[in-house]
């Protein structure tokens, strides 16, 4: 008997009602992972469903919990569902009203790291969109500073991407002493 | 009162006047007044914490002013990861200090690099400023901390020049 009760479906939740009403042309994938909802978005379109996501009196996601990035080149699985896009840009979001999360991925492509900053929206994006940047090389466009936040400044490659060597290129012994010292 | 352990060779006249040579008890002074200047970076800085408070009780060492100014300290405790970001700033600290001046590598990560064997993480300190001893573990307890501080001591005693150090005046 209980097993059964188990086995009913769900109620829908309602962002993924309303993003299918106003953004169905965004929405690339949707899926719930214990408790989140995760929804995958069209890049070109990234901004406009944030900036509803946020702004929406009914959905009111107005905590942006975090934004990294996830680089599938080593899964081809990951890979292939969203047209060999290797990196995955991730916003958590979190909605003090709803009192629930929101993850929204957004497939990259590596020929075009560009993604619209949404610093607009979120003033405590800009050191995650500095840090997406620093470590897998995402290029926030409109981000008001984008600098490394973790590595020297002078450091070259992003080493969270899967093709970085683990130990380094060599900055271990050859790092630049003395500007820093400066 | 411990006044005898500075010299061999004391010769006393009427219990009032003690011959020793001045580097002795120079010596004598500087092992049993070491003044830690600490560079905590991660875990072991809570072990080098434990080691100054009351349970361990690093000042029964004559160990306990630790001073967070360089120019003030002559025992250096690194004791924690050194990124790459980090190591010039600890090489400074380390140029600040007046001579003479020890240092300690405290922990597998400031000896070696530990297991962080990663493109930022130095693998272990002594590539760039000369270490006096180096302490194992992950994070070492406070009894190690504790026994690398009397190594030092010993090498003041034996009147040895710290490790890049030419010649103590």
């Amino acid at each position: 008997m209980n097993e059964e009760k188990e086995v009913e479906e769900q109620p829908k939740p309602i962002v993924l009602e309303k993003l299918e009403e106003h953004h169905a042309d965004a929405l690339l994938a949707q899926d719930e992972t214990r408790g989140t909802v995760v929804v995958v978005v069209r890049k070109e379109q990234v901004y406009a469903v944030l900036e509803y996501l946020k702004t929406d009196s009914e959905l009111a996601y107005t905590f942006l919990v975090d934004v990294t990035a996830v680089d599938n080149s080593r899964m081809e699985s990951e890979l292939m569902q969203f047209d060999y896009a290797r990196f995955m840009v991730v916003y958590q979001l979190y909605s003090y009203q709803g009192q629930c999360r929101l993850r929204v991925k957004v497939p990259v492509h590596e020929n075009d790291l560009s993604i619209p900053s949404v610093t607009a929206l979120w003033k405590g994006a800009n050191w995650l969109e500095r840090e997406t940047y620093d470590m897998f090389g995402i290029n926030f466009e409109g981000h008001p500073d984008l600098r490394r936040i973790l590595m020297p400044d002078d450091f070259e490659g992003h080493p969270l991407q899967k093709d970085y060597p683990l130990r380094g290129r060599g900055e271990r012994e050859s790092f630049n002493f003395d500007k820093q010292n400066a | 009162m411990g006044l005898d352990f500075v010299g061999q060779g004391v010769g006393e006249t009427d219990g009032n006047i003690i011959t020793t040579t001045i580097d002795k008890v120079v010596n004598w002074g500087r092992k049993n007044s070491l003044w830690p200047m600490p560079f905590g970076t991660a875990c072991c800085a809570i072990e080098m914490m434990a080691t100054l408070a009351s349970k361990f009780d690093l000042s029964r060492f004559g160990s306990e002013a630790i001073r967070f100014s360089p120019r003030q300290s002559d025992l250096l405790i690194v004791s924690g990861r050194i990124s790459i970001k980090m190591m010039p700033v600890l090489k400074r600290i380390y140029d600040q200090m007046p001579d003479p001046k020890w240092v300690i590598s405290m922990g597998a990560c400031a000896s070696c690099g530990g297991v962080f064997d990663t493109y930022t993480l130095i693998q272990g300190v002594d590539q760039f400023i000369p270490v006096d001893v180096y302490i194992p573990g992950c994070p070492p307890r406070p009894e190690d901390l504790i026994d690398a501080v009397l190594q030092v001591q010993q090498k003041i005693t034996s009147g040895a020049s710290p490790k890049g150090v030419e010649t103590v005046v």
